[in-house]
């Protein structure tokens, strides 16, 4: 008897869902009616993520709509570069393009972008029933106006982690010559002292084993801006220093003798803490990018890291790209005293919060059809498998799929950190001067890479640089 | 007269389309760089400042260096590529077994984009991973960073170069040799000529339209290099390589600093022009004031 009402409930479940799909079905179609013909073009960085939107989520719209999607995926300066440029001159050649959190506010500040909260409301005959703003994570908040409205629909979400080798720290030999050294646990680092600590040993081990091991990956190319966001996203946070040590309250000041931390003793010491890693880490790690730091640690030349996320997944589950798959840990990174207390108390954060969204040009000559696909790729069903594909979570209801449960084993809790520890990490600051601050001080800074300049004289020129930068933009009055 | 009218006719598209894609975006450039123009300050509108962005660029340190390493690199690149381009086209006129495929493999580099060919060398130069780090450490014991060692980024980035675009200078070479007339080089064996009188006497002022051309080229080329740098040491180690195209790329794309980068355009374009007249004026005027 029970049996057979569990069939017949899960009979009636399926003719509901079969039901609703069918319903869902109906919507799109009806909804995309007026826009056959029409070809959506979009632009984003070639990232797994975007390339699970060209190949899956693009035909799959396609195939139920008839509304044509062509996705170019690219490197990520092109990927700006093409953006930006079709946006400035207005010539309407892409219908969404890629918003990495950290361009955000350039582009609302340029009115770049379309509101699409207000373009769905006042478009009831677009609103999808299955697309609901409420179901993203509150990284959607980063990609809202200041009249809380979405300009972007998430669709990458990652934190920065400390990821570690599960087999080398739970190694009874290394535990053992661990203690012997240290006097200490062998377990993930909590505080710089500890990380370095750990870099240092498993340097020396692997030097003693004539082992391809190193202590510590380091992001930390000599000529590529993805060193100098290692340093102010993920390092300088730890020790307290937000925001790239700019005061934005304060009239833009970035030096200490005007109020800001860019050059702070505190700053000093994080980068200098940061340099001295870089003794530990792989050869490669002067011309390792984000992408480079992934590769390092998923060929089992690193103890320990600090990695992006979206690079997590392929590590620890993708056997024919990484050596290390079923051996990584995750971990909150290392912090200086009261950062953790800072940031729980929403006055702070301890890392970076990366992602991005696919926006609607303001210059978009098919605002409607693209309201409908950037709809499609915002609804809940579509995105476990997206979280599978790419470790990557923009919908609330996505932790609680049973794939991506399985998933969040084999990352080693990665979606359970991202869950309930997301809150701790944040994205960029909301400057919209982002890349032009960037590429202002980042020849000094490569300098300081290189030696050529001190940590102290260095950081005292960015923040100089800095200054002189924000006055230049008219930003610092 | 009819084909006078003619030409001009065959002419139109080709001056239509350098007019268009060539004169008038230079206009706009030169229009350009009088103004402040970063669409993402908090004016993102074009301001009209005079010749400020002319007398900023000289006190700009990184425009400075980026010149001077440019010019270093167009330096060796070029004069590596003439002597070893020109040994090659020597040896090309000879008949030695497997030249036809000796001659086809030299040229392969020359169909590679420079963006591969950056992408090729980094993986090559990565530390730990690269093979030629790799063995010139295993044969040599010499350690070689190019994240790390100004010089060693330099020298890779001529090496790289050299490798790329002498197989050019060899053809152009080789198409200058073919064409000599066999008269002056008997003439001077029978005068008695030594191998190097012939080569500095005859040879060299014979062939020199062709080298000039041929540097013509290559300094135009070396002078705009960006894609091979670029996806090699990124204009790194610190400032190290950073050439002029790369400080120009960055200051108008990432930087978004369009007066500005406008400005830089047209300075760099100023000084090849100088770098080629002088070039013209030292190896042929005086060749042809003597015809």
């Amino acid at each position: 008897m029970n049996t057979v009402f569990k069939l017949a409930a899960s009979a009636l479940a399926l003719s509901f869902a079969a039901g609703m799909a069918n319903a869902d079905d109906a919507f799109w179609k009806e909804a995309a009616a007026p826009y056959q013909g029409v070809t959506l073009r979009g632009v984003t960085e070639s990232s797994p993520p975007s390339l699970y939107i060209r190949e899956v989520l693009a035909p799959q719209f396609e195939e139920l709509t008839g509304i044509r999607v062509d996705i170019e995926t690219t490197s990520w300066d092109q990927m700006f570069d093409k953006a930006i440029k079709d946006m400035e001159a207005g010539t309407g050649i892409y219908d969404m393009v890629y918003i990495e959190q950290d361009i955000i506010y350039s582009y609302l500040a340029r009115d770049f972008l379309t509101d699409t909260t207000q373009l769905l409301a006042d478009h009831p005959e677009l609103k999808a029933p299955t697309y609901d703003e409420g179901n993203f994570t509150t990284f959607a908040d980063y990609f809202k106006g200041s009249n809380g409205h979405l300009y972007g629909i998430p669709m990458e979400a990652f934190i920065k982690i400390y990821l570690y080798r599960t087999d080398l720290f739970g190694d009874p030999d290394i535990q053992a010559a661990f203690k012997e050294s240290t006097g200490r646990d062998l377990t993930p680092a909590t505080t710089h002292e500890e990380y370095t600590e750990i870099a240092k040993f498993f340097y020396d081990y692997g030097q003693k084993n004539n082992l391809q091991l190193w202590g510590a990956t380091v992001q930390g190319h000599t000529g590529h801006p993805a060193s100098w966001y290692e340093y102010v996203e993920t390092i300088a946070p730890t020790f307290g220093i937000y925001n790239w040590g700019i005061k934005a309250d304060n009239n833009y000041a970035a030096s200490v003798a005007n109020g800001g931390e860019m050059n702070s003793d505190t700053a000093k010491e994080a980068l200098q803490w940061w340099l001295d890693l870089r003794q530990y880490a792989p050869p490669e790690s002067n011309q390792s990018t984000w992408t480079e730091v992934g590769t390092t640690f998923g060929a089992g030349r690193a103890a320990q890291g600090l990695v992006y996320g979206e690079n997590a997944g392929w590590i620890a589950s993708d056997p024919e790209k990484s050596l290390v798959v079923g051996k990584v840990g995750v971990a909150l990174p290392p912090l200086s005293d009261g950062v953790l207390a800072e940031a729980e108390a929403g006055e702070g954060y301890i890392g970076y919060y990366d992602g991005g969204a696919f926006g609607l040009p303001s210059t978009s000559k098919n605002k409607e059809a693209a309201a409908l696909f950037l709809e499609y790729i915002g609804q809940n069903e579509v995105q476990p498998d997206w979280a599978v594909a790419a470790p990557r979570v923009t919908n609330t209801a996505t932790y609680d799929d049973p794939k991506v449960q399985d998933m969040n084993k084999e990352l080693g809790g990665y979606y359970d950190m991202l869950k309930d520890k997301g809150y701790l990490f944040a994205g960029a600051p909301a400057y919209p001067f982002h890349a032009q601050l960037r590429e202002a001080v980042a020849p000094t800074f490569y300098k300081i890479l290189t030696g050529d300049v001190s940590v102290s004289d260095g950081l005292d020129q960015m923040a100089e640089i800095a200054e002189a930068t924000l006055t230049e933009l008219g930003y610092r009055k | 007269m009819q084909s006078n009218r003619l030409g001009w006719i065959l002419l139109a598209p080709t001056l239509a389309i350098l007019f268009f894609f060539g004169v008038l975006p230079f206009i706009y450039v030169v229009y350009v760089s009088f103004h402040q123009w970063n669409p993402f300050a908090a004016d993102p509108h074009m301001i009209f400042n005079g010749a400020d962005n002319f007398r900023k660029i000289v006190f700009d340190a990184e425009f400075l260096n980026s010149v001077g390493v440019t010019v270093l690199f167009v330096l060796f690149a070029v004069i590596s590529e003439l002597v070893v381009g020109y040994i090659l086209a020597q040896a090309f006129m000879k008949e030695f077994p497997g030249k036809a495929i000796f001659r086809t493999i030299h040229t392969l580099p020359l169909i590679m984009a420079p963006i591969i060919v950056g992408s090729v060398w980094k993986l090559m130069m990565t530390p730990s991973i690269g093979i030629i780090p790799h063995y010139l450490n295993e044969w040599f014991g010499i350690t070689v960073n190019i994240g790390t060692s100004p010089v060693a980024a330099f020298t890779t980035i001529i090496i790289m170069d050299i490798w790329h675009w002498t197989p050019l200078v060899t053809l152009t070479l080789i198409a200058a040799l073919v064409s000599l007339p066999p008269d002056p080089f008997e003439q001077a064996q029978i005068d008695g000529a030594n191998k190097r009188q012939i080569f500095f006497h005859i040879t060299v002022p014979m062939i020199a339209p062709a080298v000039v051309a041929t540097v013509f080229i290559r300094l135009m080329d070396a002078l705009r290099t960006v894609d091979e740098v670029w996806m090699l040491t990124g204009g790194g180690p610190g400032s190290a390589t950073r050439f002029v195209g790369v400080h120009i790329f960055k200051e108008v794309f990432p930087k978004t600093n369009y007066g500005y980068g406008s400005t830089i355009s047209v300075i760099v374009l100023y000084l090849t022009i100088v770098a080629c007249w002088l070039l013209y004026v030292t190896m042929l005027a005086p060749r042809n004031k003597k015809d």
